[in-house]
């Protein structure tokens, strides 16, 4: 089982694995993208109710949140080019990176749908009254008063989705992509040195989500910040306030458990 | 290569056959995780001087990095550590008779109860302080006070989340392939390779974890309806 274990291997392979990161970070960024759009798309016949939409994204998020996405990664690998060859169009040229792109995307809509279905119904709807009660239009209310509130509550589920994204990246190497796990394993197979590729691995994967946490959790201070109380008898309240917005969270379901 | 549904069915018989797999690293990993989750957070809840930094680590170095690297950090190192010790102790032991799934088991063991600990400690802290101390105030000691009165509400406010760490579990198993265990993901692609029919093997395979996770979505909504039995409203 390959060679003794050697502490410095780790550092010089630190700097190889950080090589890859780009291709990790444009899939997480591209990923991310696909998947704020088709959240938004899938979201919108759920909150307004449309009939037939409805039903359709509901299949779509259970299938989503129900497989793994290992398995929809072969499935859209394998399959999409198959499909399309019945309407005669060729998919052999397109890159792999792309396949990968498109099940992250439609992966993280799934979830993202979730959130901001459970965000935008987490705001109290007399905020809503109230903005019409001032003369405010439908939109304005949505945008100057709905949004704002519900993007304070989202952020830490988008924070936790995001992480898990990003750690969902590794499983591009079953595809042939030489993203950071996939080199980590071409260096570990060339090297012999397997242990100390990993450790550097989950280091660099460790260093990355912690840092999106420290960013989403400042962001998340900026966008509730309205929820602050300056008088300081009210401390006790603003912690119930706050925990109150945690427990809607908690309730949402809509984070990933788990794996990833 | 032409699309060929009805293979589909066939391709959905074979891997039903790896189905117990699967489940075994499921429940293996969850019964394990819990207890590990139950540890690590009371352990965090009561900041157990020494084990409290240790814990805090624990947890974000699971969280923050994939279950990929855990399995693989495991089936590389466990052996070493194994047999390192082995040699040095002399004990007739080596790392050769841990057979696969055993690495998986314990690598998702692992996994499982960073997650598990943080379900279970947001579960413990929901249940209002009051409530011990009301507990307390009848006369119970703390002991029955936790088992009766704070575990039950506990575990109802944590139901939703324990039911999104199986399913994570669930699907993560999907990850043993790469120890060569033959889960349903493994088995779909054997069916694939040999068929030369890898859409339909896939397909096959995420229509099984499809209804497992429903499968498990409506026993949770079950249990939750009967553990939310005191909750139903009323005067509160």
């Amino acid at each position: 089982m390959g060679e003794p274990f050697d502490i410095s291997y780790v550092f010089s392979f630190l700097p190889k694995l950080l090589g890859t990161l780009n291709t990790t970070l444009l899939i997480v960024a591209c990923s991310l993208l696909a998947g704020i759009i088709v959240g938004f798309l899938v979201a919108l016949p759920r909150l307004y109710k449309v009939p037939v939409l409805k039903t359709c994204s509901e299949i779509y998020i259970s299938f989503f949140r129900g497989t793994p996405i290992l398995i929809q990664l072969f499935l859209f690998y394998y399959g999409l080019p198959e499909i399309l060859k019945l309407v005669h169009v060729d998919m052999t040229r397109t890159p792999v990176l792309v396949f990968v792109i498109l099940t992250y995307g439609l992966h993280t809509g799934a979830y993202m749908s979730e959130m901001i279905r459970a965000s935008v119904m987490a705001v109290d709807k007399g905020q809503v009254e109230a903005a019409y009660a001032t003369g405010m239009t439908g939109f304005q209310a949505f945008t100057r008063i709905v949004l704002p509130q519900a993007l304070g509550i989202a952020i830490p589920v988008f924070s936790n989705l995001v992480i898990a994204l990003l750690k969902d990246t590794s499983l591009a190497f079953t595809l042939g992509v030489m993203e950071m796990t996939g080199k980590a394993q071409t260096l570990g197979s060339l090297t012999q040195h397997f242990i100390e590729t990993y450790i550097a691995l989950a280091l660099i994967y460790l260093v990355i989500s912690y840092t999106i946490e420290k960013l989403l959790l400042v962001a998340e201070h900026r966008l509730l910040r309205h929820e602050k109380r300056s008088t300081p008898e009210k401390k006790s309240f603003r912690v119930h306030k706050n925990w109150s917005y945690r427990r809607i969270i908690a309730e949402m379901g809509s984070g990933k458990g788990g794996a990833g | 290569m032409k699309l060929d549904p009805s293979f589909i069915w066939t391709a959905f018989l074979q891997i039903l056959s790896a189905i117990p797999t699967t489940l075994y690293i499921t429940v293996v990993s969850v019964s394990v995780g819990f207890l590990i989750g139950i540890c690590v957070a009371l352990i965090r809840i009561y900041r157990v001087p020494v084990l409290y930094p240790l814990a805090v680590g624990y947890v974000t170095f699971i969280r923050g990095t994939p279950m990929l690297t855990h399995l693989l950090l495991i089936y590389f190192g466990l052996p070493v550590l194994i047999d390192g010790l082995a040699a040095h102790f002399g004990w007739g032991f080596r790392s050769v008779s841990v057979p696969m799934i055993g690495f998986a088991y314990i690598s998702f063991s692992i996994t499982a109860g960073a997650y598990m600990s943080e379900v279970v400690r947001s579960g413990l802290l929901a249940v209002d302080r009051g409530q011990l101390e009301a507990a307390h105030s009848i006369g119970m000691t703390t002991p029955q006070a936790l088992r009766r009165i704070v575990f039950p509400q506990a575990l109802a406010a944590s139901l939703p989340n324990l039911s999104n760490s199986v399913i994570g579990m669930l699907h993560g198993s999907t990850l043993a392939f790469t120890v060569s265990v033959v889960d349903i993901n493994a088995k779909a692609q054997i069916v694939a390779s040999t068929n030369w029919k890898f859409f339909e093997a896939y397909l096959a395979a995420a229509l099984i974890f499809w209804g497992l996770t429903f499968l498990i979505e409506r026993l949770t909504s079950l249990i939750e309806k009967r553990i939310n039995l005191y909750n139903r409203g009323g005067v509160a």
